[in-house]
């Protein structure tokens, strides 16, 4: 473990990072300085202070509170979107890739269909026909960022599978199982780590956009994008209530980003320090 | 004995004939050359002995091989010849070994589908394998991965996995093209040996007629798809028939005068 750890900044520093929302979310069941939906006149846009450490926003609840629970559902939107994203598109991108010409053209263009249809046209019809909830919001990122998973899968497994490496296998006699496991999905991989830290950063904002849009989680339960779109009307006011929620969105969407590159490096023997 | 007959063989792409209606044998232990410049269908000959033309490609004709038809053969039933009963090295050994894949793990591949042997019998024989083609401390090696490897290096593994199940034929598609003289020559004496000391038969596909006149008896020089000429060593560098093998020698010959000139200018 030192060893993977070692001169590997982005894994540090994604981890680092990583572990301080996990941190924000243990923290929500255990300890909040208040209670995030507390509603108090007296404290509408306080400012940073010793009560309310991040100050208020414009009912007067506390920040910070809001901020350590909200993490719950951004977490829990990337978690099970990314989820839905990875399995859904990888499956299709490599059933395209390894399947006979003859039917990958139709499969491919029903994947671009689904490229074509934005994730926000998705949460509405399944708003409409299911209630705005966390489930809708879910699914509809996780079908959106899919297509977008399975095209990319489907390009650089067509690409490996063209390989010399891969001839070369199926000269040695490797059936196309073996090829699929020992060839292309250690291959694969490093682009499906970037695909899938890409996908946590896309699934947070686009669940925070569709807080915005009230096609996400439904209000009181505190999510950081809806504390951003929110804090909108008050920009000028109180740039603040804008800056709290947009620092940790950028907390987990870059120590994502860098967990993805850092275990990437760990993973490729090419950029391995202990390898070379 | 006859171990391999391609007859009438045709390969197409649409309309266009890449290889056009070859014929050639080989017998248990002969060696023969395939000459020609690139797109001649050479290399579409091999791919279709080892039944790994792209599926776009259409084939007609006939190649035997050990008394079976490979043409119409299933992949899985042409599986089992490749890399069993026939090896193939590559061109590129840069991009013919996995890059994420140890050397050892490589070269147990063939055992592995063949001879149903476990990860760790075939690592050990890889070791075996690794001295048999030259390379110091094996140990070292099978735990190494390709980008630790130099050209020539990686050329003696992609000779070793091809070599692994004893091959009765050996499919060399321009194995030292990709790399620099001094190791080309290296790489030639160890198949030359390799080769003889296995008796396996030799098909060794090159663009380049000196590697090729040190390495086989006869050569069969192809051109747009069609063999213009089959003949030995000798005589096709006493008396070429064809106007292609004749621009191949002068291209040759070109070489030879430069040394014998001391590098005058063209």
């Amino acid at each position: 473990m030192r060893n993977i750890l070692k001169g590997n900044i982005s894994l540090i520093a994604g981890l680092s990072m990583i572990s301080f929302t996990f941190f924000l979310l243990i923290l929500s069941y255990i300890w909040t300085p208040f209670d995030p939906l507390e509603v108090d006149p007296k404290a509408s846009f306080a400012g940073v202070s010793a009560t309310h450490i991040l100050g208020a926003d414009n009912f007067g609840r506390d920040i910070l509170s809001q901020i350590i629970v909200g993490s719950r559902v951004t977490l829990l939107v990337a978690a099970l979107s990314v989820t839905i994203a990875m399995s859904l598109g990888v499956s299709i991108g490599l059933a395209i890739a390894v399947a006979k010409r003859t039917y990958q053209s139709p499969m491919i263009y029903a994947v671009n269909i689904a490229l074509a249809f934005p994730a926000a046209l998705l949460a509405i019809i399944l708003a409409a026909v299911y209630g705005a909830s966390t489930v809708t919001a879910v699914t509809a990122i996780g079908i959106a960022t899919a297509a977008a998973v399975a095209q990319v899968t489907r390009r650089t497994a067509a690409g490996i599978l063209a390989s010399d490496f891969v001839l070369a296998a199926h000269a040695s006699g490797s059936g196309t199982w073996w090829i699929v496991r020992k060839h292309l999905l250690p291959n694969l991989r490093a682009s499906l780590l970037i695909q899938a830290s890409a996908a946590v950063s896309i699934s947070v904002l686009a669940e925070s956009s569709l807080s915005y849009l009230g096609l996400g989680t439904p209000p009181p339960a505190p999510s950081w994008g809806r504390m951003l779109a929110n804090s909108q009307q008050y920009l000028f006011v109180n740039p603040l209530l804008a800056i709290w929620p947009g620092i940790v969105i950028v907390i987990v969407v870059l120590g994502f980003n860098l967990l993805g590159d850092g275990v990437r490096e760990a993973f490729d023997p090419t950029l391995r320090r202990s390898e070379q | 004995m006859t171990l391999l007959v391609v007859d009438n063989l045709t390969i197409s792409f649409g309309n266009k004939k890449v290889v056009d209606g070859i014929s050639f044998g080989l017998t248990a232990g002969e060696r023969i050359g395939v000459i020609g410049e690139s797109g001649s269908g050479k290399s579409m000959t091999s791919l279709a002995i080892m039944g790994l033309l792209p599926d776009t490609a259409t084939v007609s004709g006939s190649i035997t091989f050990e008394g079976k038809e490979l043409i119409g053969l299933s992949d899985k039933e042409h599986s089992k010849l490749r890399g069993d009963r026939i090896g193939m090295v590559f061109q590129e050994p840069l991009t013919a070994l996995n890059p994420l894949m140890r050397i050892g793990k490589q070269i147990a591949g063939p055992l592995m589908n063949h001879r149903g042997a476990s990860l760790k019998e075939g690592v050990v024989k890889a070791l075996e394998l690794c001295e048999k083609v030259g390379l110091p401390d094996p140990e070292r090696i099978v735990r190494a991965y390709p980008h630790q490897l130099s050209g020539g290096q990686r050329q003696r593994i992609g000779l070793a996995i091809a070599l692994a199940c004893e091959p009765a034929l050996l499919i060399a598609d321009e194995p030292t093209t990709a790399l620099d003289v001094t190791v080309q020559r290296e790489v030639l004496n160890l198949i030359n040996s390799l080769v003889t000391q296995e008796k396996s038969s030799l098909i060794f596909v090159t663009h380049d007629l000196p590697v090729v006149s040190v390495m086989t008896e006869n050569v069969a020089v192809m051109q747009f798809g069609k063999i213009v000429e089959n003949a030995s060593v000798a005589e096709l560098f006493q008396s070429p028939q064809h106007e292609y093998s004749k621009r191949l020698i002068s291209a040759a010959r070109l070489a030879e005068n430069a040394f014998s000139q001391g590098g005058e200018k063209l």
